[in-house]
């Protein structure tokens, strides 16, 4: 299952890296401009079911890391195949310095919560967004929270010390 | 009419844990709805960055409170995954065993939330209490009644005691020999069902699109569940069956759920005929100086809301480099629930909300 859809990822888009790391799970590399339509052409395959939007922050690269997963509901409402099985994990890189993407809920409606929570916490703007206000969080930070030089120990001492203890 | 905004919750009777829904209403009729989740977070994927491998398990099952043992499973898939950890055919059994317990005890608590908001007090009492007598099956093996700390990488903490099989298999039927009671007082009740049927409703391409999970789309008649799409554990060692219902309202969605208790039931009668002799974990290394490998894992099963993922990232160290939980109330709490409130009544949100069965905890994280 895989391999075959490698084979028609790679001939539709040459520049992508596709790997298969085990089994039933496939990774794709991708520039920026190319998830759209990658993410496009898989939910036009049948990988309708966005699992998860998640991000990680590459300090040292200078770099986020955006990772998409995607995998498919079942075709028939009784029968179990390797395409169900099969998670589709997709990967792109933008600078740290001018964090902003694209949104995706054109292609994917649920990508809504995801990518705002994703604003929040990392600090990345989504394009084409339309409602990028806060999630979780109710007070203002200078670095957002998830970022790896934030530093959670730093912060509850500075915040929190300075309120005076009821003691 | 003049259209009002209403905030419902955190601190309302229809409200089952710590979220708020601002509501325009006009009348009696909403007209937008706004999921406000956060009264919960906790940041847990930012403090496990801090803590080594082992020293997460006991944060990891504390992200939902309902049901942490299959936080603790995904956590340990994910280390298995990047570690390349081996587990032992019986504990795969036991861990299938103690996670449908924990489904059981789950709905029973689910139940009690739905009953005590439609004014079912009694069945409400009743659930309560039957999701103690499997609360106390878990004491017995774990020393812990709510969170367990019990699945581990590479097996569980520690096999059944003497006897404790009878004992499951005692306290399953005390709770399954009141279905019928249940069913009279409450699942074939015209007051639940004039209250819940047509309410809430959400269609299969709605579903879909939304990327709603468990009940909410086996509702719709999918039978889609993780047991059965990518088996993990010990589930496809044995046949069960996935119920589902079409009507894909409030109504079915808890059908869905009193059937998929008593499955679970069966499944465990099941899996304690089959399950073999042997160890119960593989060792693991000194979790003091352990490094587990650069790598990424997705692992995924079904909780008993839905869809429950993890996406767990090493960057060679003793510590996770990044961790973010897939969790089934998200898309349900979030997306679902804002498109589902439209055109309902002031009255029925904390009943669709609940046959949802979104938890806030495991949205706010």
């Amino acid at each position: 299952m895989s391999n075959s859809i490698k084979e028609n990822l790679i001939s539709s888009f040459p520049d992508i890296q596709v790997e298969v790391p085990e089994k039933d799970r496939l990774k794709i590399n991708a520039e920026k401009e190319e998830v759209i339509s990658i993410l496009s052409y898989l939910k036009n395959k049948r990988y309708g079911h966005l699992a998860l939007i998640s991000c990680v922050d590459w300090m040292e690269e200078k770099e986020f890391e955006l990772i998409y997963i995607l995998s498919a509901y079942l075709a028939r409402d009784d029968e179990y195949t390797d395409r169900e099985r099969l998670n589709i994990i997709i990967k792109t890189r933008i600078p740290r310095d001018n964090p902003e993407f694209l949104s995706v809920i054109p292609v994917y409606e649920n990508a809504e919560p995801y990518e705002r929570e994703i604003h929040e916490l990392f600090g990345i703007i989504f394009s084409g967004h339309p409602r990028l206000i806060p999630l979780f969080l109710e007070r203002e930070y200078e670095i957002p929270p998830f970022r790896k030089d934030f530093d959670n120990r730093q912060y509850v001492k500075d915040v929190f010390d300075k309120i005076p203890s009821v003691l | 009419m003049r259209e009002l905004e209403l905030y419902f919750g955190p601190q309302h009777l229809g409200m089952v844990g710590n979220f708020s829904i601002t509501l325009k209403v006009e009348g009696d009729r909403i007209r937008e709805a706004t999921a406000n989740p956060g009264y919960l977070h906790r940041g847990f994927e930012k403090l496990m960055e801090y803590r080594t491998w082992i020293q997460n398990f006991p944060l990891v099952c504390r992200i939902n409170v309902v049901e942490p043992d299959h936080m603790e499973l995904m956590y340990a898939m994910a280390v298995e995954k990047l570690a390349n950890l081996e587990v032992p055919e019986r504990a795969q059994y036991i861990r299938s065993i103690f996670l449908e317990l924990s489904r059981v005890a789950s709905h029973l608590f689910g139940l009690w939330a739905y009953a005590n908001m439609l004014g079912f007090d009694t069945v409400a009492q009743w659930a309560m209490y039957h999701r103690d007598l499997v609360l106390d099956l878990f004491e017995e093996l774990t020393g812990g009644r709510v969170y367990h700390i019990y699945i581990w990488p590479g097996g569980v903490r520690r096999d059944f005691p003497e006897g404790f099989q009878e004992k499951i298999v005692n306290t399953l039927h005390s709770i399954g020999g009141c279905v019928p009671d249940y069913d009279d007082i409450f699942f074939n009740n015209r007051l639940f069902s004039e209250r819940a049927k047509g309410i809430g409703k959400v269609t299969r391409e709605e579903a879909m699109a939304l990327g709603a999970t468990g009940q909410v789309l086996r509702a719709t008649g999918m039978k889609y569940d993780i047991r059965k799409v990518e088996p993990y554990a010990a589930y496809h060692q044995v046949p069960w069956e996935v119920p589902i219902r079409e009507e894909g309202d409030a109504y079915s969605r808890i059908w869905v759920i009193r059937d998929e208790m008593i499955e679970s039931v069966h499944m465990i009668f099941k899996l304690l005929d089959k399950m073999p002799e042997g160890k119960v974990f593989n060792r693991t290394p000194n979790p003091f100086k352990w490094k587990i490998p650069a790598g990424e894992a997705y692992v995924r099963c079904e909780s008993s809301r839905g869809e429950l993922g993890l996406y767990l990232v090493s960057d060679g160290g003793d510590k996770p480099y990044r961790v973010h939980f897939r969790t089934p109330s998200y898309p349900h709490g979030l997306t679902v629930l804002e498109k589902v409130l439209k055109g309902e009544s002031i009255a029925d949100v904390g009943n669709i909300m609940i046959s949802l069965y979104v938890v806030a905890p495991e949205i706010d994280r």
